[in-house]
């Protein structure tokens, strides 16, 4: 196509291209020394929430009833490995002494407002599963839970069909998550109280705490103490700290 | 004539960003748990467990704000590779592309080459065999990053394509390792274009190109003659 320019015009243009090249690294290094370990300019933060929104309609619409947890067949149970979180500088322990007997409240956008002693749950139709956890790290472990299926607790209650959210509020500081009430009544979401066959732990939530394989671990709260079913969603101390609202699996 | 259409310009600009934020925010990401062992269990195949990548490399500053850069980034990076693969497809790119018989042998021959086992620069069309190899694995790659993406992100609303994987832990892997590969092919891209061809940066953006200054011309190895064959300028 060039072949046979005056030999200035080549010169000229070798050096346009030099500089243009010098130039050009040099924009993308400063861009590449900007974006690192940073968070990104603040400006996109507007754009990641857009992107959030429009993923939780995503997911929302791809969720299922019937879309169940299976582990591999091969996947051991974690059991001892399993990790304990919680936010408080202690393990959460309900103090019987102090708050009087432990008991589920139930309430909110219900007929019939609960309080459920851990005997009362035991006493209820009992489901267990062998289930994987989704850590929003990243890990996954597998344990058996058992408990109640919130569906069955939603019964209990009559739950108000006006009702699209469901907050789990813990005794673990300030922790609670906000759920869509249809991940709340996954068959699998359950109140667990038992996990590998022995009552909970205080490290692993006791005396009982929610668990669905369909959300991220961070939105199953631990300690649980209150359920309570709403018009309208009320974040939580994950999801006002950054992390996706959905969380779902 | 322009050595590339303008949609291939800008599909290539964008994904290099794209594909460039999506390594950082997913090495974030990794870093949160940088190993694959289910709790409890060992993991054959990844040596480096827990030894997390160097902050350095990775973007979104933590946890939650690099999962959403790879949860915001993702859809550009899949829109804009389906523009790219749609335009190449309807407009007859995708041939300069494909494998042609006997690619594996002109691909050692550029080897040799490169190596100086050969003198000459085999002959070539728009692409040598070494990259033809290279831009045709890079969508597949790039598919596979995207599928198994899929996978770890719905393990349980889309428990099928997770199991068909092997499961969240292999899924997981497959994403890495098909990152790694990514990465591989970018950086050897990289390395080729400023040590063979840093002429073809041009083309690449405002789409002109000088036959007389391509690597056949100047029979040019890595290093070896980048500067304009004098005999070939006059």
């Amino acid at each position: 196509m060039s072949r046979g320019r005056d030999s200035h015009v080549a010169e000229r243009k070798a050096l346009d291209r030099r500089r243009f090249l010098e130039a050009s690294a040099g924009a993308a290094g400063a861009l590449f020394l900007a974006a690192c370990d940073s968070m990104g300019p603040r400006s996109a933060q507007k754009l990641l929430k857009f992107a959030e929104a429009k993923n939780e309609t995503l997911e929302r619409g791809l969720f299922r009833h019937s879309s169940i947890d299976m582990p591999p067949g091969g996947a051991r149970a974690a059991g001892g490995s399993f990790p304990s979180y919680f936010v408080s500088r202690q393990v959460p322990v309900w103090d019987e002494a102090a708050r009087g007997v432990w008991k589920l409240e139930v309430g909110g956008m219900v007929k019939t407002p609960l309080s459920l002693s851990l005997t009362d749950l035991a006493a209820l139709p009992r489901t267990g599963y062998k289930l994987e956890h989704f850590c929003v790290e990243g890990w996954t472990a597998v344990a058996t839970r058992t408990g109640v299926r919130v569906s069955d607790i939603a019964k209990l209650a009559g739950v108000d069909r006006a009702a699209k959210y469901v907050d789990f509020q813990s005794f673990d500081d300030e922790y609670h998550e906000s759920w869509d009430v249809e991940s709340a009544m996954h068959p699998q979401t359950l109140v667990v109280y038992a996990q590998d066959g022995h009552y909970l732990n205080a490290a692993w939530g006791a005396p009982a705490r929610v668990y669905s394989p369909t959300k991220l671990g961070y939105k199953n709260t631990k300690y649980l103490t209150r359920i309570m079913f709403m018009p309208a969603r009320n974040g939580g101390y994950w999801s006002d700290r950054g992390y996706e609202w959905y969380g779902g699996v | 004539m322009k050595r590339h259409h303008v949609i291939v310009r800008i599909t290539h600009w964008v994904n290099a960003i794209a594909l460039t934020l999506m390594i950082g925010s997913g090495l974030r990401i990794f870093n949160a748990y940088p190993a694959f062992a289910r709790k409890g269990e060992t993991f054959c195949c990844y040596p480096f467990e827990h030894i997390p990548i160097p902050a350095k490399l990775t973007f979104g500053g933590w946890l939650a704000g690099a999962r959403n850069w790879h949860f915001a980034m993702m859809w550009v990076l899949v829109v804009n590779g389906l523009v790219y693969l749609g335009f190449i497809y309807l407009h007859g790119e995708w041939r300069d592309l494909v494998p042609r018989r006997g690619i594996f042998r002109d691909a050692l021959e550029m080897v040799r080459f490169y190596l100086n086992q050969r003198k000459d620069h085999p002959r070539q069309g728009k692409h040598n065999a070494l990259q033809r190899l290279a831009y045709f694995s890079m969508p597949i790659v790039g598919i596979v990053a995207v599928v198994t993406g899929i996978a770890i992100w719905k393990p349980v609303e889309l428990s099928p394509l997770t199991t068909l994987l092997g499961g969240y832990v292999w899924a997981r892997y497959w994403h890495f390792l098909a990152m790694v590969a990514l990465v591989v092919l970018s950086v050897g891209h990289i390395f080729m274009i400023f040590s063979v061809d840093p002429y073809s940066l041009q083309s690449m953006i405002t789409g002109g190109y000088r036959e007389d200054l391509s690597p056949e011309s100047r029979n040019a190895r890595p290093f070896v003659h980048l500067l304009p064959n004098p005999k070939a300028e006059t």
